[in-house]
This record gives structure tokens, C-alpha cells and sequence, in this order.
């Protein structure tokens, strides 16, 4: 591009995304049976930001999680980061790679070694790419159990048992950013915590995040958390992302009748709430025979024949606003 | 009202290597029929162990209970389980959590349903099978007559749950203890189950004890919430009171940290530093002494007992209760 002064446009540099995930597919086939847990999803985050991506279990949430950490591989579709395309990456490439991308898991305890110190544990990504020397580590380590809120002093030397589950979900999170990664995927990670615990993780999140400038999809059932931390979510279904907004505004004015419904089942704690009635009916079908067109048809109060015959592609009714549905609750 | 369910200062000490544990230390409630309350409480409080200890659930040999629990004015702590049969399906019946663990994963769903109507209410094979299926209509299962021969594994989780409140409603208990029943489920199947059980609570003029550490759970379901903290209930208080005037720090803070979808995003929650007490050596004074923001010297020598408030039905344990006016203010869980 060449530099030409005043030939810039007005407004601020369009923004670079961090990871840029295309039309993603995976599939798993057992026996003569094939489910696509995800199927055609396209998004990207922005260097810095956090996009929460919501959902009811089996929608492929946490499937799109781990296809972007490279654990599961992808039937077809993009995903880059940054400038690198990670399914043309062989073996040794997403290895060195996953480096830059860290993943926290739901359950705290059975993610940690039961037989290995808190040390390291911490350590281990450091030791396995030999960075630093043994005390440079150990340095490394302490500073990060440090500033995740534990104190390697007195319990740097205990096993995973001997710590409550948030405690062992903090360790969690200092082993994922020992290596200074840039993109990190929170799947779950409140989900088993007590509520008084889960606000304290929520906030040393966003805390970390400042620090180390950190990307994060974070990966969550509860509405309520997911628009804690994040600046815009997206919303799965069946495989299939319903609506992507800033988060004020999903929240605020949902487009989609699946987020709407989502919305009013959710439980506040406050007697006076006005409760919504729309509570969706039935159940989510399974992914293996996906309802034809839009696949939220057979629960949507709205739903027509063209949603029957038309898959509705998710498309801008506002800036950032995308929506996939043939008649939204907002921009017509 | 008659009064269904009365609980007098009950206690419960688990025998474990490290010394006793006093899991629950002197609860007092009592329900009438027809009434909901619910249980609030995180993990460790004991909550589950005192809808255990009502149930009679509880290990004779490791579990010391004290105290006293009154159904329909019948003492039932401690009684043989001979007697507690008697009871359970017929009087009280519980929903678990789990409901994948909690089915027989080889019996087929009829015969877990049927197996109580025959017990208790002495029907025959035709009558039970009959029963049953009207029960998996009323939970809302659809095609009833298929699902009847299913097993476990064949259904989904809010189905699974489904089932689990249709054994327990079969011989028509009169108190429905159902702990953290939609723990697990997705939103919009945990709203089906919540209404399911209101419904049915309303229907049949149970008295329901809804046992969760979700405060939203029981924020629109019930009448009563009873707030417990390290083995104590440290507030009870008719719903829209609790939410209105708490007076217990503890309750404040349990509702602050609460992430909630009114509010903005990047919200900086308000945190409960530090853990609940050891309870195999509590603290003198009150148990949440070491955590709470406004203790002062006196919390931390005696225990603050439940005092009740101006409000007809309100208690709460502390020294120093948050304002007695209006706290209106505080709801919002801003900080």
C-alpha cells in the first residue's frame, strides 16, 4: 500500500482480526452416521477483544473451541490466525503454534495432574520448549501463580487435591498463560464454580486480560456470565451461529428468536423481574437429522414455509449486528 | 395451614479421620402444606445434608443427627427404616440432581415408574402401567406410550429429569424435597422443569422444598428462602423480603457477586475474598467473620444467634445487620 499523505481514509484503521475462522465444518461419523456438530460457521475476533460464544449443550460450542485449539481436527472450512492459515499447518507447524493459542478447560481438577506439583505444572510448557534456564522458570512460575492469586511460597509445592476448585482453576489458567499466548479459549471455565468463586475468576480474566493483552473466545451456557466478560457474542444453535452482536446490543435487542428465547428462560435473581412467557417448548432435535432450512424452525414461534425451504445466511441488519434469520425481531 | 414439615434445632456431625465434622449445627424451619421454600446456599454449606437429614438419607454410622424433624408432627429423626418406607414415595419423596445417575441405567422407564405404584399403593400390572403413563403425560413427555419402554440412555437430560419428578410424584407425596433439580440442564430446559414443578407444587397442593445455590432459581418460585452459610442458616425470610431487606452481609454479597444479564457488560463483579471455615473446627464467632466486609470485634468472639427482624417471618444472624431501612438501593448488585 503506498503511503501517500491525506490519501487515508476518515475513521479509525480498519482493525486486524486476530483469528478469522470460515465456513467451519466438523463432522463425526460413527458407524454409517455422520453428525456436524459444527456446521458452516464464520466469525473472527479482533486483536484484544473478547467474543463470548453462547449456546445449549450439543449446539458445537465448545466443538468450535477445539477445532480452533487444533484438538479436533476441522472437516472443511478456514481458520487463520493472524496471517497464518492453521488448517494447511502439518503436525510439527499447529504444535509450535499452539504456543500463541491456550485453551482453559470446565472441570478445574480433573485438568491438572493429580500426581504433580503446582510448580510444575505451571512449568511444564516452559520446560518442553526449554525457554529459560531452571531458575528462570522457577522465576517465571512464581510470578504467574502470583498474579493469578496464589502464592507459590506456600503452596507451590502441593498437589492438585489439596485445592478447591477455584483455586485449581486459577492454576489452570497460570499454566495456560505461562507461554504467553495470544488467543485464549475459555471453555466453560465458571461453569462448576460456586458463585462467590466464579465472580473472582471472572474478574482475574478480565484482569489478565489487560495485562497481557490477551484475545479470548470464551466459550459459556450462562448468559449472564458470557455478557460479563465479553464485548460481542455470537450465538450457536445446532451447529449453526443464530446472531452476533455487541453484547449491550444482543442483550438489549435481540435479533434472533432463539437468542430472544434464550434470553427470557434465563433466571434472575430478582423477585420482581418481569418474566417473559415465551419459554421455547420441546427440545433441541438431534444434529444427526437437522431440520431442513433454518434449523431453529421447529421451535421458533415465528417460523413459516420459507424457513422450511431457505437456509437463512447470516447477514448485517446494523454494523456488527449480523443475524441468520428470515424474519428477525429487529431490522427488517 | 397445617404445618407439614418442622425442623428444631437439628444437627448434623460427620465422623471423619480428620475429627468430627459439624456439617449442620442447629437448623430450625418449618413448612406448611402447600408452601415452597427454598434452600440457598454454596457448596459445603450443608444444604444437601439437611434435606438428606429431613429425608432420613443419611449413614446411621457415620452421621450423628440431633434435634428433631416432624413430619405431619410424627418425629422421623432417627427412625428405623422400616418406618421411614412408610413415608417415602407415599408422604415425601425426593428429585436428585443427577438424573443420569440417579435412573436404574438397566431397568426400562415404565418399570422404575410402575415398581413404586406397586409397592405403595398396591396396584396390579394393568392399573400401574396405566398410572404410569398418565404420570409421563402430566411431566410433559411426548408419545408417552414409546418412552414407556425406553431406557435411561435413550433420553435426553431434561427428559431424564422428567421422568425422576414422574417416580416422585407417583404415590402423590404431600412434600416434594427436590434438590438442585435443574442443575446441569440447559436454560431453556431448566425454565420447562422450574414451571413443570410450580405447576404441579400448585396442583397438587404439595409443600416443596427447593434446594439450590442459584439465587434466580428461587427468586420467582417460592414463598420462603432460607439462606445458609458454613452449616447455619444465616437468613430467613419471606422471598420479596430477602430481596428487599436483607440484613444478613452474607446475603448481600452472594447476590453482588451474581452476574446478571440487566447489567452492562465488563461489570466488575463484587467478590467474596477468602473461603468458608473449616467446619471440622469452626470458628467461635460467626462463620462468616473472616470474610465478611463489615465485621468488627464482637463477630469474631460470639456467634451472632438468628434474631428476627421487624418484618413478621424475617430472621437473620448477625451483629451488625446491613440498614434497616430501605435497601432498595443495593439490589441492583452494582458496585
Amino acid at each position: 500500500m503506498s503511503a501517500v499523505a491525506g490519501a487515508t481514509p476518515s475513521g479509525p484503521p480498519k482493525e486486524r482480526p486476530l483469528l478469522n475462522v470460515e465456513d467451519l465444518v466438523v463432522s463425526f461419523t460413527k458407524g454409517k452416521s455422520t453428525v456436524q456438530a459444527v456446521a458452516g460457521v464464520s466469525f473472527s475476533i479482533q486483536e484484544g477483544e473478547t467474543l463470548g460464544l453462547v449456546g445449549e449443550s450439543g449446539c458445537g460450542k465448545s466443538t468450535t473451541g477445539r477445532a480452533i485449539v487444533q484438538v479436533e481436527a476441522p472437516t472443511s472450512g478456514k481458520i487463520s490466525f493472524g496471517d497464518v492459515e492453521l488448517t494447511a499447518l502439518d503436525r510439527s507447524e499447529i504444535r509450535t503454534l499452539r504456543t500463541k493459542i491456550q485453551m482453559i478447560f470446565q472441570d478445574p481438577i480433573s485438568s491438572l495432574n493429580p500426581r504433580r506439583r503446582v510448580r510444575d505444572i505451571v512449568a511444564e510448557p516452559l520446560t518442553i520448549w526449554k525457554i529459560g534456564t531452571k531458575a528462570e522458570r522457577r522465576a517465571t512460575v512464581d510470578a504467574m501463580l502470583n498474579s493469578v492469586g496464589i502464592d507459590p511460597d506456600v503452596s507451590g509445592d502441593r498437589r492438585p487435591r489439596e485445592f478447591s476448585g477455584g483455586q485449581c482453576q486459577r492454576i489452570s489458567i497460570a499454566r495456560a498463560l505461562v507461554l504467553q499466548p495470544q488467543l485464549l479459549v475459555c471453555d466453560e471455565v465458571v461453569s462448576a464454580l460456586d458463585v462467590s468463586v466464579q465472580a473472582q475468576i471472572l474478574n482475574l480474566l478480565e484482569d489478565l486480560k489487560k495485562i497481557h493483552h490477551l484475545t479470548i473466545l470464551f466459550i459459556a451456557h450462562d448468559l449472564a456470565v458470557v455478557k460479563n466478560v465479553s464485548d460481542r457474542v455470537a450465538v450457536m444453535y445446532l451447529g449453526r451461529l443464530c446472531e452476533i452482536a455487541p453484547s449491550d446490543v444482543l442483550y438489549e435487542a435481540p435479533a434472533h428468536h432463539y437468542t430472544a428465547a434464550l434470553l427470557s428462560a434465563a433466571l434472575e435473581p430478582d423477585p420482581e423481574a418481569e418474566r417473559d412467557q415465551t419459554v421455547l417448548s420441546g427440545e433441541p432435535p438431534s444434529p444427526i437429522n437437522p431440520p431442513s432450512g433454518c434449523r431453529f424452525r421447529t421451535r421458533c414461534p415465528r417460523a413459516e414455509t420459507k424457513c422450511a425451504e431457505e437456509v437463512p445466511e447470516l447477514r448485517e441488519i446494523a454494523p456488527g449486528h449480523q443475524v441468520a434469520c428470515h424474519f428477525p425481531l429487529v431490522g427488517t | 395451614m397445617s404445618v407439614l414439615l418442622e425442623v428444631d434445632d437439628l444437627h448434623v456431625t460427620f465422623a471423619t479421620p480428620r475429627g468430627p465434622l459439624q456439617a449442620v449445627q442447629g437448623v430450625s424451619l418449618s413448612l406448611e402444606q402447600g408452601k415452597t421454600m427454598g434452600i440457598v446456599g454454596e457448596s459445603g454449606s450443608g444444604k444437601t445434608v439437611l434435606s438428606r437429614a429431613i429425608m432420613g438419607l443419611l449413614p446411621r454410622q457415620t452421621a450423628t443427627q440431633t434435634g428433631s424433624v416432624r413430619y405431619n408432627g410424627q418425629e422421623i429423626l432417627n427412625a428405623p427404616n422400616s418406618e421411614l418406607r412408610r413415608l417415602w414415595g407415599t408422604q415425601i419423596a425426593m428429585v436428585f440432581q443427577d438424573p443420569m445417575t440417579s435412573l436404574n441405567p438397566v431397568l426400562r422407564i415404565g418399570q422404575q415408574i410402575t415398581e413404586t405404584l406397586k409397592l405403595h399403593l398396591k396396584l396390579d400390572r394393568g392399573e400401574a402401567k396405566e398410572t404410569a403413563l398418565s404420570l409421563l403425560m402430566q411431566v410433559g413427555i411426548p408419545s408417552p406410550v414409546e418412552r414407556y419402554d425406553a431406557y435411561p440412555n435413550q433420553l435426553s437430560g431434561g427428559m431424564r429429569q422428567r421422568v425422576m419428578i414422574a417416580i416422585a410424584l407417583a404415590c402423590a407425596p404431600r412434600l416434594l424435597m427436590a434438590d438442585e433439580p435443574t442443575t446441569g440442564l440447559d436454560v431453556t430446559i431448566q425454565a420447562q422443569i422450574l414451571d413443570l414443578l410450580a405447576t404441579l407444587q400448585r396442583d397438587r397442593q404439595m409443600g416443596m422444598i427447593l434446594v439450590t445455590h442459584d439465587l434466580g432459581v428461587v427468586a420467582t418460585r417460592t414463598d420462603e428462602i432460607i439462606v445458609m452459610y458454613a452449616g447455619n442458616v444465616v437468613e430467613r425470610a419471606p422471598t420479596r423480603v430477602l430481596f428487599s431487606k436483607m440484613s444478613m452481609p452474607y446475603t448481600e454479597a452472594l447476590l453482588r457477586s451474581t452476574p446478571r444479564i440487566t447489567n452492562p457488560s465488563h461489570t466488575r463483579l463484587v467478590t467474596i475474598e477468602g473461603r468458608p471455615p473449616d467446619l471440622s473446627a469452626p470458628p467461635a464467632g460467626c462463620p462468616f467473620a473472616p470474610r465478611c466486609p463489615y465485621v468488627q470485634d464482637k463477630c469474631r468472639n460470639a456467634k451472632p444467634p438468628l434474631t428476627p427482624s421487624s418484618v413478621p417471618g424475617h430472621s437473620y444472624a448477625c451483629w451488625f445487620p446491613l440498614g434497616t431501612g430501605d435497601r432498595t438501593d443495593d439490589k441492583a448488585g452494582v458496585a
